[in-house]
């Protein structure tokens, strides 16, 4: 009995892995064909320059959606209070928005003539800042329900426990709390990056100027082609799958029970 | 255990999820046979007509297909907006079937789809650049067909084009500007606008002169006075929040959404057949090598060799360029052209040889 459901599960998860991979690996597959397209865009600097930049726009998103998400998903985890489901479903919303509508919503907020925008002194659009405010509002849905769940995953007890010893309530989340819930908000920021550095519809329409990877990559395919547009994303892909596979090893850190939660 | 009945539940439901597909597709079959309602039968023969076209003709497709669905209402015609260049690339390069194809510039469908994708180009409506902008645009009350440039060269004033390397409306743009110093007689005019904020830059080479567009991400744009998108019509927010004060536009487009527009003079917008020779003078090399030579703007449409539906896709291409079509473009501040011209009259279908004449 047990050999046959191991081999039902092994089944169904390889149709969705296989899904999963045949696209990438035709993509890097047809590549490969065309070793020398891909021999000059690694070799490009403009290539590189949008690769660093997409990843450095999309970790400060990450930063700051850790600074202010943090307080707030163990809010939501800890606290009952009216209007709770309110805050959680408006914190669900960037998910479901299209991305094209969530960057001209922000240019509405962060644009030169803005709510915000028209007092600010740092410039958004077309610039740094507006890449990462079209990052922040896309991905930090998913660190916030992570760090959520870590929180929620904790027993409260412990808290209880400490509150009783004496300590004070910053001191039970900083050593209590935080350091048990620290896998689950790093798994929340990988997620929260990834979904950054993939972000294109959003920034797109608030910053075309500096070019991240997902514009530089559709910019070429308009002007040069199918032939000019795939090693760049080949070179994505790859240096993703990288940074990404040896990031969760880490956060995974030899614990394997971690993922009873 | 429980696991085991809940897995089996989900097995029983995916085999008879594929069973109920194969039984869809026995009905479909069925439908033939004369025991089916006739509503069934028009359902199954719902044609889907794909028209795949310039971002530009975004308003008039919406009137043509509404006029098309109405004539045939078996017919339902889906219609794509993108950039002319992006709009051919799908066929030829994605490998995506469309039943018709409308460029903004007639000579990317012979450039890019013959002889594998198309055999003819047939001309159907003409264009021209303007100047659009809104009523809190930045000196919107002084603005006009003569002081244009001198507004734009003010400092506080924000405009933006699209970029030439991805959109015919682009470097079209950057000649109208390069022309202006050649009719206005003032030699540093795009120095002024655009080479100076940015690395683009006419060269002059034998008494014309050349536009030799940088890879996309190298036009480095002053942000704070220029704003470049890749189709012109996503400039259209960056207008309508404010961002930019005006932006070149076809004339069409602007008087479809209603924007304000200065109509610069016939001699550089690009407009007219009377002053091809002067056009001529400027020419814009794209980064991928491709060289476009000043011209009237004239529109472009043809049916691919792999369309589906043919017979739909002549009768469409017939409606555009018949008098119906001709009424609809001119209400949408698009003139036509009267008759339309064809490149390649003995490789048109029949059907439509008659709405055409050679050029």
């Amino acid at each position: 009995m047990k050999l046959y459901f191991s081999i039902f599960l092994a089944l169904l998860s390889s149709v969705i892995v296989v899904f999963i991979m045949l696209p990438i690996a035709a993509t890097i597959g047809l590549q490969f064909q065309d070793s020398e397209a891909f021999a000059s865009a690694l070799s490009d600097e403009a290539v590189w320059k949008s690769i660093l930049l997409t990843y450095y726009a999309a970790l400060l998103s990450t930063l700051i959606a850790v600074v202010f998400g943090t307080p707030l998903a163990y809010i939501l985890a800890r606290y009952s209070f009216p209007g709770r489901s309110f805050i959680e479903g408006i914190v669900d919303v960037p998910v479901v928005i299209p991305h094209t509508v969530a960057g001209i919503a922000l240019l509405v907020v962060f644009g030169s003539n803005g709510l915000i925008g028209k007092f600010s002194p740092v410039k958004f659009v077309d610039a740094l800042p507006g890449i990462v405010v079209a990052m922040l509002f896309v991905s930090v849905p998913l660190y916030i329900n992570a760090a959520k769940e870590g929180f929620a995953s904790i027993d409260v007890r412990l808290e209880h426990v400490a509150r009783t010893l004496g300590s004070s309530p910053p001191r039970v989340f900083f050593t209590i709390s935080l350091p048990l819930a620290i896998r689950h908000m790093a798994a929340g920021s990988i997620m929260a990056w990834a979904r950054a550095i993939s972000e294109f519809g959003a920034v797109v329409v608030i910053a075309y100027y500096p070019m991240i990877a997902p514009t530089l990559i559709y910019e070429r395919y308009l002007s040069a082609g199918l032939s000019a547009a795939r090693p760049v994303a080949v070179i994505l892909i790859l240096f993703s799958l990288f940074v990404f596979v040896v990031l969760r090893v880490l956060v995974r850190g030899g614990d394997v029970s971690e993922s009873e939660s | 255990m429980k696991v085991k009945i809940l897995l089996a539940i989900l097995l029983a439901f995916l085999i008879l999820g594929c069973m109920s597909q194969t039984d869809q597709t026995d009905h479909g079959k069925a439908t033939v046979t004369p025991t089916h309602t006739a509503t069934q039968t028009v359902e199954q023969q719902k044609v889907v007509l794909k028209v795949f076209h310039a971002g530009s003709l975004t308003e008039p497709m919406k009137a043509f297909k509404e006029a098309f669905e109405k004539k045939y209402p078996n017919v339902q015609v889906q219609t794509e907006a993108a950039g002319s260049a992006a709009t051919i690339r799908k066929v030829t390069e994605l490998g995506r079937v469309a039943d018709v194809i409308a460029s903004a510039d007639f000579s990317l469908i012979p450039k890019m789809m013959y002889p594998d994708y198309a055999s003819w180009t047939i001309m159907f409506a003409k264009n021209q650049i303007v100047i659009a902008y809104t009523d809190s645009s930045k000196y919107a009350d002084e603005i006009n067909s003569q002081n244009w440039y001198q507004i734009l060269r003010r400092p506080d004033v924000k405009f933006g084009f699209s970029n030439p390397n991805d959109d015919p409306c682009g470097y079209r743009s950057q000649m109208v500007i390069q022309l202006a110093e050649l009719y206005y007689n003032d030699s540093i005019i795009y120095d002024d606008l655009v080479a100076k904020h940015s690395n683009l830059k006419f060269v002059e080479e034998n008494r014309t002169y050349v536009l030799k567009m940088p890879k996309s991400e190298d036009i480095n744009p002053d942000t704070s006075k220029l704003m470049i998108r890749s189709m012109e019509m996503e400039l259209i927010h960056g207008i309508e929040s404010g961002e930019i004060d005006y932006f070149f536009i076809y004339r069409s487009v602007a008087q479809q959404h209603g924007f304000k527009y200065v109509e610069l003079p016939p001699q550089i917008d690009l407009s007219s057949t009377k002053y091809a020779d002067f056009y001529s003078k400027v020419k814009v090399v794209l980064s991928n090598g491709k060289e476009v030579v000043g011209k009237p703007i004239v529109y472009g449409i043809t049916i691919p060799k792999n369309a589906e539906h043919r017979d739909y896709a002549e009768k469409f291409v017939k409606l555009i360029i018949s008098e119906e079509g001709q009424k609809i473009l001119d209400q949408l501040g698009q003139p036509p052209i009267v008759p339309a011209r064809a490149d390649r009259i003995e490789n048109l279908p029949e059907s439509l040889r008659g709405y055409v004449s050679e050029t």
